[in-house]
C-alpha cells in the first residue's frame, strides 16, 4: 500500500515536471546571433541550439549529421536568408526529414523578411563569382537592419507558442531598449570612423559600413569565393595606396598570409573582426560582438 | 483499504492540482506586474511615436505645399528662355518638371509595377545545371592488357557530359533527371544514358523517405557519387567489378532516420538491376530474382574539428540467372552467375576544422567489400555443370589533403580479388592532385600504377590521367557529397 502511494505521488509530480518541459520551444538556428537573439527573447521557453560555433564562415558551416537530429526535432530553424547558408542547410533540412522547418513553413524562420538587400547582381553568371542572388546577406552586422531579425524571431516565437506572447514581448522589449542605447552609444563613438577607406577579405561589410559612415573600397577576394590573384593584390595594393586606406579587415576565418601582406605593403593597419558572435575570444553576444568591432575599428583610426 | 486507496487518489489528483496552481499561484501577481510594465512602456512609446508622427506630418505637409507651388507656377508662368531656346547657361531649360512629364513617369512607373507582377514561364523550369567533364590519359600498354577501359597510349576521352534537373513536383515530393553522353573508352561510340530520372518524397512521417524510379541505391560510401564527384580520377577497382559501377537501379528505395538523438540512418532498397550489369534478364522474373539492397550508417562527432562516419551495406539477389555467361580465367569452365552476394563496410575519418575548413581539411576513406557469389560452373571440356561459390574481396583507402581553397593532394591505395577466380589479384597505387581553380572548374593530375598477378591474364600497367570537370548552371551542396 505504502508502495502504490508512493509510486502515485511519484507519477502525479513526473507528471509536473514533463508539463513543464515539453512546454519549451525547440529552436535551432543557424547562425550564433540568431541564436542570441532568440535566447534573449525566448527566456526560460525555448531551448536554443546553433549550428555554428561562431569562428566558422558563414558560408563553410560543416554538414555534420549530428545536426540531422535535431533539426529532425526542431520547432524552428532560424535563418539569415538571402541565400546566406545555401552551402548547408538546404542539405541538411532535406536530411532531417522535418516538415515543420521546410522551406514556406511556419516553423522556416528567414529572418530576412522586411529587409532590403544592397548588391543585388544584375547577374548570377559564374563569372562574378559565387554570388548571392539575393543580394548580399551580411545584413547583421548593422545593429539597425538587425533589430528587424529579433522582431522576426518574435513574431516566430509568439505563433509558434502564442500562450507566452506576453513574455516575448517583453523580452524583446527589454532588449530592444539596451540594444537602442547601444546603438547610440556605437553611433557616437563611430564618429571617427566616418569617410575613413577600408578592404576586408569578404564582402562582409556593405550594411556596417553604411550604417557608420565608412567607405568600404573593396575585397581582398577576386570574386566572391574566388581566391586572391596576383594580378588583383597588386592592383588592390595600388589603389589602397592612391586612395590612402588605412585599414585592412580580416575576418578571423580567412588566413592572415595575403592580408598582412597588403597592409605591410600599404602602411594600412590589419585588424581582426569577427562577423558573428564567438569569432574571436569575449564576443559571446551579439553586444559584445558591435561592442569589439567599433572599438577595434576607432582604435585602429586613432592610431 | 477502500478509504487508503481513495486517499492515495485524492493524493495524487491534490498534488497534480497543486502542481499546476503552483505555477499559477504566483501568475496573477507576475501578471499584473508585468501588464502595468507594459503599460508604461506602451504609453511612453505611444508618446514617442505620436510626437515623432506629427513632426513627419508638419514636415511633409510643408513638402507638399511647396511642390503645388512649384506646378503652379511652372503651368502659368513658363520660364522665359532666351533666342535660340537655350538658358543662359547655354543648355536647354531642364529645371521645370511638367505635369505631362509627371503624368509620363507616372504612366512609365506603372508598367514597371505590372511587369513585376507577372509571372514568366520560365519562373516553372526547374534547376538546370551541366557537368563536363574530359580525360586526357597515356596507359603504358595496349587494350585490353592495361585492365582499364581506356585504350592504350594516349586518349582523350570525354566520360562525362551530364544534364541534371531538379525540382519540387508538389507539396509531398520532388524529383531530379540526370542524363549523360558519354564516349565509349574503347569504341570511341557516343551514347545518351538515363542516369537518373527518380521522384523522392518529402514530407511522409515517421521519418521516412522513399525514393523510386531510376536513381544511384545507397550502397557503401563511392558507389552512388557520379563519376565527376569522386575524391579521384577513376572509381576503384573493387566498386567496379563487385558492384559495376555506380549503382544504378532501376527500383525504390525506403529511407528511415531512427527517432533517435544519434545520427543512424537505414536504408532498404530493391531494383531490377544493380550497377552497370542487368540481373536476370529473361522472359519472366519473379520476385526471387530481383536485387535487394541498404545499408547502415551512423556518425560520431569525436571532437568539434574532427568526425567519423561509417556504414555497413549488403548486396543481394538470390537468382540472378545471369545470361552473360564468362569464362573463368583458368580457360577450364564457363561460369554463370546465380546468386549475387555482396557485403560491404565503409568508414570516413575527416578533420574539418571550424574555424577554417574552406582552406585545410584531411580525409582518410576507406572501403572493404565481400564478394560471395555463387556460379553455375560448366565445363567447357563436357561433363555435368556444378554449383561453385567463389569468395573474394576487395579494398580502397584513400588520404586527402587540402592545404588551400584550391588545392589538395592525396593516394589511393586499391586491392582487387577476381569475383570469379580469388587467385587473380590486382593491386592499385594512385597519387593524385587537385586544383580547384573555383568551385566550378577542377583540374586534377593523378598516376596510377596496376600491379595483377599473372592469374589475372593483364600485365602491369602505369598510366598518367589529367582530368578537367567544369559545371554550369544550378549546383547545390548536395547531401551525399558532403
Amino acid at each position: 500500500m505504502k508502495l502504490k502511494l508512493f509510486c502515485l505521488t511519484f507519477l502525479a509530480l513526473s507528471l509536473g515536471a514533463i508539463q513543464t518541459q515539453a512546454a519549451k520551444i525547440r529552436v535551432v538556428t543557424t547562425l550564433t546571433d540568431l541564436a542570441d537573439f532568440t535566447r534573449e527573447i525566448g527566456g526560460d521557453h525555448v531551448n536554443v541550439f546553433c549550428l555554428a560555433t561562431g569562428i566558422e564562415d558563414t558560408h563553410g558551416v560543416p554538414m555534420k549529421p549530428s545536426f540531422v537530429p535535431l533539426l529532425n526535432r526542431a520547432d524552428l530553424v532560424v535563418l539569415v536568408g538571402f541565400d546566406c547558408e545555401h552551402a548547408f542547410l538546404p542539405a541538411l533540412l532535406e536530411a532531417s526529414r522535418n516538415p515543420r522547418i521546410q522551406i514556406g513553413k511556419a516553423g522556416y524562420v528567414d529572418c530576412s523578411q522586411g529587409i532590403t538587400p544592397v548588391e543585388v547582381p544584375k547577374s548570377t553568371d559564374h563569372s562574378e563569382g559565387d554570388v548571392h542572388p539575393y543580394g548580399n546577406p551580411h545584413y547583421m552586422l548593422d545593429p539597425v537592419l538587425a533589430k528587424t531579425a529579433l522582431q522576426n524571431i518574435c513574431n516566430a516565437l509568439v505563433a509558434t507558442a502564442p500562450q507566452f506572447e506576453a513574455d516575448f514581448t517583453h523580452n524583446r522589449d527589454v532588449y530592444l531598449a539596451r540594444l537602442d542605447a547601444k546603438i547610440t552609444e556605437w553611433q557616437k563613438e563611430a564618429a571617427p570612423l566616418k569617410g575613413v577607406k577600408f578592404v576586408s577579405y569578404h564582402e562582409h561589410w556593405p550594411y556596417f559600413a553604411k550604417r557608420f559612415g565608412m567607405d568600404y573600397i573593396g575585397t581582398i577576394e577576386l570574386k566572391p569565393g574566388i581566391d586572391p590573384t596576383p594580378r588583383h593584390i597588386e592592383e588592390l595594393i595600388q589603389e589602397m595606396k592612391a586612395e590612402h586606406v588605412p585599414i585592412v579587415a580580416r575576418e578571423p576565418q580567412f588566413p592572415e598570409k595575403v592580408p598582412a601582406l597588403i597592409a605591410q605593403q600599404t602602411g594600412a593597419t590589419l585588424v581582426k573582426l569577427p562577423i558573428m558572435p564567438g569569432g574571436v575570444p569575449h564576443t559571446d553576444t551579439y553586444i559584445e560582438m558591435m561592442d569589439y568591432i567599433i572599438h577595434t575599428l576607432v582604435a585602429a583610426v586613432q592610431k | 483499504m477502500k478509504l487508503k486507496t481513495i486517499l492515495g487518489w485524492s493524493s495524487a489528483l491534490c498534488l497534480c492540482a497543486l502542481t499546476a496552481q503552483a505555477q499559477e499561484t504566483n501568475q496573477p501577481a507576475d501578471v499584473e506586474q508585468r501588464l502595468k510594465q507594459m503599460q508604461e512602456t506602451f504609453e511612453k512609446r505611444q508618446q514617442e511615436m505620436q510626437e515623432e508622427f506629427e513632426l513627419k506630418t508638419a514636415e511633409q505637409d510643408a513638402e507638399i505645399e511647396a511642390l503645388k507651388k512649384q506646378l503652379a507656377g511652372a503651368a502659368t508662368n513658363p520660364p522665359a528662355l532666351p533666342p535660340g531656346g537655350t538658358s543662359a547657361a547655354g543648355t536647354p531649360s531642364t529645371n521645370t518638371v511638367t505635369l505631362e512629364q509627371l503624368k509620363v513617369l507616372s504612366d512609365k512607373v506603372d508598367q514597371v509595377a505590372e511587369a513585376q507582377k507577372k509571372t514568366l514561364m520560365s519562373e516553372f523550369n526547374p534547376a538546370i545545371g551541366f557537368v563536363g567533364e574530359t580525360i586526357f590519359s597515356q596507359q603504358s600498354k595496349g587494350s585490353p592488357q592495361n585492365g582499364t577501359g581506356y585504350p592504350g597510349g594516349f586518349d582523350v576521352f570525354q566520360r562525362s557530359v551530364e544534364l541534371n534537373a531538379t525540382a519540387s513536383i508538389d507539396p509531398f515530393a520532388k524529383g531530379w533527371v540526370v542524363i549523360n553522353g558519354s564516349a565509349d573508352a574503347s569504341t570511341g561510340e557516343t551514347s545518351l544514358d538515363v542516369e537518373e530520372a527518380a521522384l523522392q518524397t518529402t514530407s511522409l512521417p515517421g521519418n521516412l523517405t522513399l525514393t523510386a524510379g531510376q536513381f544511384f541505391g545507397e550502397f557503401g560510401r563511392l558507389s552512388y557519387i557520379h563519376d565527376h564527384e569522386l575524391p579521384f580520377v577513376n572509381r576503384p577497382l573493387v566498386l567496379d567489378q563487385y558492384i559495376g559501377g555506380e549503382s544504378k537501379t532501376p527500383g525504390m528505395q525506403a529511407s528511415w532516420l531512427l527517432p533517435i538523438e544519434h545520427y543512424v540512418n537505414l536504408t532498404a532498397g530493391f531494383g531490377t538491376q544493380f550497377g552497370d550489369s542487368p540481373d536476370a534478364v529473361g522472359s519472366y522474373r519473379t520476385f526471387g530474382a530481383v536485387n535487394y539492397f541498404g545499408r547502415l550508417s551512423t556518425y560520431f562527432d569525436l571532437s568539434p574539428n574532427w568526425q567519423l562516419e561509417c556504414g555497413a551495406s549488403w548486396l543481394v539477389n538470390p537468382d540472378s540467372g545471369n545470361v552473360n555467361a564468362q569464362l573463368a580465367p583458368n580457360g577450364i569452365t564457363t561460369l554463370t552467375e546465380t546468386r549475387r552476394l555482396v557485403l560491404g563496410g565503409d568508414l570516413k575519418l575527416s578533420y574539418v576544422p571550424l574555424r577554417d575548413n574552406q582552406f585545410n581539411s584531411l580525409t582518410w576513406g576507406n572501403e572493404v567489400l565481400y564478394s560471395d557469389n555463387q556460379y553455375l560452373a560448366t565445363p567447357t571440356g563436357g561433363g555435368s555443370s556444378f554449383a561453385d561459390t567463389v569468395g573474394a574481396w576487395g579494398m580502397y583507402s584513400y588520404l586527402t589533403y587540402k592545404w588551400s581553397r584550391s588545392w589538395s593532394g592525396g593516394f589511393l591505395f586499391e586491392f582487387l580479388q577476381n569475383d570469379q577466380d580469388n587467385s587473380a589479384r590486382t593491386y592499385g597505387y594512385s597519387p593524385y592532385i587537385t586544383w580547384a581553380i573555383s568551385h566550378w572548374n577542377q583540374l586534377r593530375l593523378q598516376y596510377t600504377h596496376t600491379q595483377p598477378n599473372a592469374a589475372t591474364g593483364n600485365v602491369p600497367n602505369d598510366a598518367i590521367y589529367l582530368q578537367w570537370t567544369w559545371i554550369i548552371g544550378a549546383h547545390s551542396h548536395g547531401w551525399q557529397a558532403r
